[in-house]
């Protein structure tokens, strides 16, 4: 309260007339994000009088310094991040509700949902990413449509001298991400829903037949060899550069790479998976959301949500920043100003589900990512699943 | 005069000779000294050749790159992203300042505990041995509050200051290198200072201009290794320091790393080189010092 | 002692005038800014260094006192304060001190139903006051606030200069605002209107009402909307018919935390597997590369051998290198599918290791890279305490007959022990600690089977710590953290007093 008539007090001694330079807004932001919205912020400047400050870090960084900053006073008005930090930053009562209003219409409503825990909307979304397979056209001329043809070209491109593979993807002990496909296939599935629509922790569905039989099929791959074990992301990238596999599942944040390795690259949905009942079954792929939220208790929120609702959330604007990170615009205007490339990505994102934003996801993300590595060292894929499982619900406290 | 050996059994302990005598012993003094040169000297000569290669990538560089690029160096100098020399020159601050006052504050506790018999000494020294062992970066919340709080009343030692993290430091460094000081202090006699008293110094002033330079050695020492901890130190000053112009190295390299995508490995590379081989310009003339002076007052005669 | 000039009393005075000056000075920031335990800091400090500078018995202290401030207030005080939170629940859901999560429910409002809004024209004065005219977009109806004061907008009011349209372009007495200027302001305002407040939002105000309400006296929130009683229970705003509300805030459960270590099982073997792998690796660490380093410096320890010095700087490097870039260095020459190792050993072997996904491989990974970066710091000190063990003694040794081996036994490992000791228990203790190096390998991966906490096979205390507190499953877990960190400093505490115990150098210590 006292800081607040202290800046009042400072702001009106000043002067009045236009050039409101006591009132700033601060935004976190990495570095890919930054240059954009600084440029804007120059712009927002010359007009309001309101400095804008952005202060960048890298990516991971953003969210602990965002908590330990709000903590104690000092957080800044406006963050960017993804959308599954939502849950535990409302948990915490960190970040504010948007007030969209009328301009809920000119974002897509699942980007929206992600960002939406109960009724309220605590965030603005700027862009959407999902795995898909993204094939070298030049090994792979057309996009395997079943999995057995996917374990086909596996086997016939792997050579570990090389070393050539067939297919890649992180599968390294972080990567939970890309390791949901083959689990949901044949009925995993995270949490269960409430009547009303909300998740139901207690209902997890990551040890049941379904999953099992996905994570199965991932070890079967693993033994045979034929899938590369231990891949991180600079794996990952330097598989790509090399033009060492033919096929990844990942997302537009590798186009680039791919691109500058010259790839004659398509990308398609992620194949079928045929499950124990015999029938094919499209892998879900998690959908990310990355947009803007205001925190709680920042001073300035009519401000913010200014900046925010007039001068980002317009079609060139949110273009640039999805764009600037390959990601599909969640502003309808500005989905025609995306590269033709993302487009296909929707083609899976179709059969996709945004990320789980409760806090109690954190707990899956940790346990399945231990499941991977587990399979990796050779536990049994039933056993591994099952053990996350338990940890899961002694975790979140059911039952 | 000893009977003469036969040809063959003077070639065979020649032989011998050669490999045990002082030129044996020396080539495999050599040898060894080689194979502990490539075991300490391979993953920098592989970083260096990361730094020169255009591939921006550690994993599939060969060793001898096809090209040679020098793009690495330069983007370090003129990416205005990443103002390397900014982090490069705020490293150099924060670590400078922080061995600088490390020695003096040391060195004074440390003679303190030497000469001046007060009850609670072999507690307190005790104490500030072991308090050190508490990890300080696991109270990051309460420093992050800590430099908030006295950043209210004295903006330049707050958060996201260069001196609000040299406090930081040299909180964390007062108690195993007054311990050092003290055990030098304690091999240098008495006497020295008390004829200084008699003559009509103050304590303060024998201390001052008697004492110190005496235990030079250790001073070097506290001095080097302080400096090389607060230069690597990432922890403390990713959580303290805000804004990229403000970060050290450590915290600036990250962000080569840590994207989300896009990890420039070429450029950190680069900046590791250039980043080690100026520690390690600062650190050569101080070589022989550290050498004597963390064990030269150690051992009574 | 001698006395002492009166121009040292005079600067004495002088200097601790002026302390004691900005003491006070800052103390009535402190008042002002109700940051009371900086105020008790302030003055406990402050008399202490009045005491230091003013009493001749606190001649040591004097010497002591920069060193102390920094030690106490960079070290102990963390450890208090980590202490003080390893007895609350703080963790995600119960992050925020109390009456910020009271402020956040006090500002928390609903938008009426009828949503009706007004525009508004801003004011202010030369001072603090500020004036706003509002116009309802439903009824018309139009509001005069002034400094606290709410009313109908007086159309006679004399003060008023109105335009052609009607509108109200001034006010005597004041300024038209920029809006942008003093939207802080406005946005913590909450007009009365009736049953309802005005609060400001994106440039209008709007009818809401509030929806909870904090009692004092009877520390309870009131949901000013469905009438239900919350009581702070353990953190949460628990009511009766026991709904909880989202957020909670930090709250004093004692010493549950311990408890919850102790007593849960699984946790207990996590803490004790990841506590004898701390053990095994800050001994392998330091055995290993004392070895190493000790070999060396008897290698180099010879004035007549040719190029000592290069040796010895280079031999250095790795010590040099920062921590955080050789670490990488190592991880990316360890990677299983691309790195040099396994590529040097497919081509001499024909077999690939999987380094780092693999607990033991990962573990011995991690000892290696660990001795590559401390051979050197002992080397430089095995070569300090090998120079000053006295030539005579060997030379002793050597007229009683005693080979190369006796000699290295009887008279120089005994010797560099007891210079070295410390230093290597040092060297422990800050293995046992190393944080950073596991953390930028393997970030204590790979997982184990069987962990009830993220605990994984090369995590060490520290790390699993840092793991519980800032990546934490259930949230972040800093309560649960803070306790591990309290048992973790009394361990090593008393390893190393223990250890220190055991070496001769304690003798001087204890002197």
């Amino acid at each position: 309260m006292k800081r607040i008539l202290a800046l009042g007090l400072i702001i009106v001694i000043v002067g009045i007339a236009a050039v409101a330079q006591d009132v700033t807004l601060t935004i976190y932001a990495d570095d890919t994000r930054a240059p954009l919205l600084t440029t804007l912020g120059e712009a927002y400047t010359a007009v309001t009088g309101v400095a804008i400050e952005i202060v960048e870090f890298p990516w991971n960084d953003i969210r602990p310094n965002f908590i330990t900053a709000t903590q104690a006073g000092e957080g800044p008005d406006i963050i960017i991040w993804a959308h599954d930090a939502v849950g535990e930053l409302v948990a915490n009562g960190l970040i504010a509700p948007m007030e969209l209003g009328g301009r809920a219409a000119d974002f897509s409503s699942s980007a929206l949902s992600a960002f939406t825990v109960g009724d309220t909307v605590y965030g603005m979304p700027y862009g959407t990413e999902n795995l898909s397979l993204v094939y070298n056209k030049e090994i792979v001329p057309q996009a395997p449509r079943t999995w057995d043809e996917v374990l086909a070209i596996m086997r016939a491109q792997y050579d570990p001298d090389v070393p050539s593979y067939g297919l890649a993807f992180q599968n390294t002990a972080g990567n939970f991400f890309q390791f949901f496909p083959m689990i949901s296939a044949a009925g995993g599935y995270i949490f269960g829903f409430n009547e009303d629509g909300s998740y139901n922790p207690c209902d997890v569905g990551l040890a049941n037949e379904g999953a099992v039989f996905g994570a199965t099929l991932y070890q079967d791959m693993i033994e045979e060899g034929i899938l590369p074990t231990g891949v991180d992301w600079d794996t990952l990238n330097a598989l790509v550069a090399g033009k060492n596999v033919a096929m990844v599942i990942t997302g537009p944040w590798l186009l680039s790479a791919i691109q500058d390795a010259g790839w004659d690259y398509g990308i398609a949905r992620i194949p079928a998976i045929k499950g124990p009942d015999g029938t094919y079954n499209q892998p879900l792929a998690f959908i990310g959301v990355q947009g803007f939220m205001v925190s709680a208790f920042s001073d300035n929120k009519t401000v913010a949500m200014d900046f925010l609702l007039n001068y980002v959330a317009t079609t060139e604007v949110m273009a640039d920043m999805a764009n600037a990170g390959n990601r599909i615009p969640t502003f309808i205007p500005a989905i025609d100003l995306a590269p033709a490339d993302l487009a296909y990505f929707a083609d899976q994102a179709a059969f996709g589900l945004p990320m789980p934003s409760i806090p109690e996801m954190d707990q899956v993300w940790q346990e399945g990512g231990n499941a991977i590595d587990l399979i990796n060292n050779g536990t049994d894929a039933a056993t591994a699943l099952q053990q996350a499982y338990d940890l899961i619900i002694a975790a979140i406290g059911c039952e | 005069m000893s009977k003469q050996l036969p040809a063959k059994r003077t070639k065979q302990l020649r032989a011998v000779g050669y490999w045990t005598g002082r030129f044996g012993r020396r080539f495999v003094r050599h040898f060894l000294l080689w194979i502990a040169l490539a075991f300490a000297l391979f993953p920098v000569l592989w970083i260096f050749s990361a730094s020169i290669n255009p591939t921006s990538s550690l994993n599939t560089q060969q060793f001898i790159p096809d090209r040679i690029t020098w793009d690495h160096y330069r983007s370090l100098f003129t990416d205005p992203t990443y103002p390397f020399v900014t982090w490069l020159l705020n490293t150099l601050k924060v670590a400078g300042i922080t061995a600088v006052g490390t020695v003096i504050l040391c060195a004074l506790s440390g003679y303190s505990f030497s000469r001046f018999h007060f009850r609670g000494r072999r507690v307190g020294l005790l104490a500030m041995l072991l308090v050190q062992m508490f990890p300080q970066m696991l109270a990051m919340v309460a420093l992050f509050l800590l430099l908030r709080s006295i950043g209210d009343i004295v903006p330049a030692l707050g958060l996201n200051t260069h001196l609000g993290l040299v406090m930081v430091y040299l909180g964390g460094a007062m108690g195993f290198n007054t311990w050092l000081v003290k055990g030098y202090f304690d091999t240098v006699p008495r006497s020295l200072e008390e004829s200084a008293m008699v003559d009509g110094a103050t304590p303060f002033q024998a201390f001052w201009r008697i004492m110190l330079p005496l235990v030079r050695p250790i001073l070097a020492v506290i001095l080097m290794i302080q400096f090389m901890t607060s230069y690597a130190e990432y922890i403390l000053a990713s959580i303290l320091l805000r804004g990229t112009d403000q970060y050290t190295l450590a915290v600036g390299m990250r962000f080569f790393t840590e994207q989300a995508f896009n990890r420039r490995w070429g450029p950190f590379a680069a900046g590791a080189i250039v980043g080690g081989v100026t520690f390690l310009f600062l650190f050569l003339p101080f070589q022989r010092l550290i050498v004597s002076g963390l064990t030269q007052g150690a051992v009574k005669e | 002692m001698q006395s002492q000039s009166p121009f040292a009393i005079l600067i004495k005075v002088v200097l601790l005038g002026a302390i004691d000056a900005v003491a006070v000075w800052a103390g009535i920031e402190l008042v002002l800014s109700a940051n009371y335990s900086m105020l008790a800091v302030l003055v406990v400090g402050t008399g202490l260094l009045n005491a230091l500078v003013l009493s001749k018995k606190a001649y040591p202290f004097r010497y002591m006192a920069p060193a102390l401030v920094f030690l106490f207030g960079m070290v102990v005080y963390p450890i208090l304060y980590t202490g003080y939170v390893s007895l609350t629940n703080l963790q995600t859901g119960n992050l925020l001190p109390k009456h910020m999560v009271i402020e956040t429910f006090e500002n928390r409002f609903v938008l009426a139903e009828d949503a009706e809004q007004f525009t508004y024209s801003a004011f202010v004065d030369e001072g603090d006051g500020m004036a706003l005219v509002l116009e309802s977009e439903t009824t018309g109806e139009r509001l005069l606030y002034e400094n606290g004061d709410t009313g109908p907008l007086d159309m006679d009011d004399p003060r008023l200069t109105l335009d052609d349209e009607g509108t109200v372009t001034g006010l005597l007495g004041y300024e038209p605002a920029n809006k942008y200027a003093i939207s802080s302001r406005l946005d913590a305002l909450s007009i009365p209107f009736g049953d309802y407040v005005l609060r400001h939002s994106l440039f209008k105000f709007s009818k809401n009402t509030k929806q909870y309400s904090f009692d004092e006296s009877s520390d309870t929130l009131t949901d000013l909307t469905t009438g239900a009683v919350y009581s702070p229970i353990e953190g949460t705003f628990t009511s009766e018919d026991g709904t909880e509300l989202e957020p909670g805030f930090q709250a004093w459960i004692g010493f549950r935390n311990f408890g919850v270590l102790f007593s849960n099982a699984a946790l207990r073997k996590d803490f004790g597997r990841v506590f004898a792998w701390t053990i095994v690796w800050s001994l392998f660490s330091v055995f290993l590369s004392f070895s190493l380093g000790l070999g060396l410096a008897l290698l180099l320890n010879d004035r007549k051998l040719r190029a000592r010095v290069i040796y010895r700087t280079l031999l250095i490097v790795p010590y040099v290198m920062p921590v955080f870039i050789s670490a990488l260095v190592w991880r990316g020459m360890f990677n299983t599918q691309f790195g040099i190792i396994n590529r040097l050993f497919n081509d001499l072997f024909g077999v690939t290791f999987r380094w780092l996904d693999t607990p033991m491989l990962a573990r011995g990974v991690l000892i290696f890279i660990n001795v590559w970066l401390s051979f050197p710091y002992m080397m430089l000190i095995s070569l300090g305490a090998l120079q000053s063990i006295p030539g005579q003694l060997y030379e002793a040794a050597r007229v009683d007959g005693a080979g190369m081996f006796r000699r290295f036994s009887k008279v120089t490992l005994p010797l560099l022990m007891i210079s070295l000791a410390p230093l290597l228990i040092g060297s422990f203790a800050f293995a046992f600690n190393n944080f950073t190096l596991i953390y930028l390998v393997t970030a204590g991966r790979p997982a184990v089977l069987g962990a009830a906490s993220p605990a994984g096979a090369t995590d060490i205390l520290i790390s699993w710590t840092y793991r519980i507190a800032f990546q934490g499953g259930s949230g972040n877990q800093l309560g649960l953290a803070s306790a591990v960190s309290i048992l973790i400093f009394v361990m090593i505490g008393t390893m190393s007093a223990i250890g220190f115990r055991f070496t001769k150098r304690l003798e001087e210590v204890y002197k």
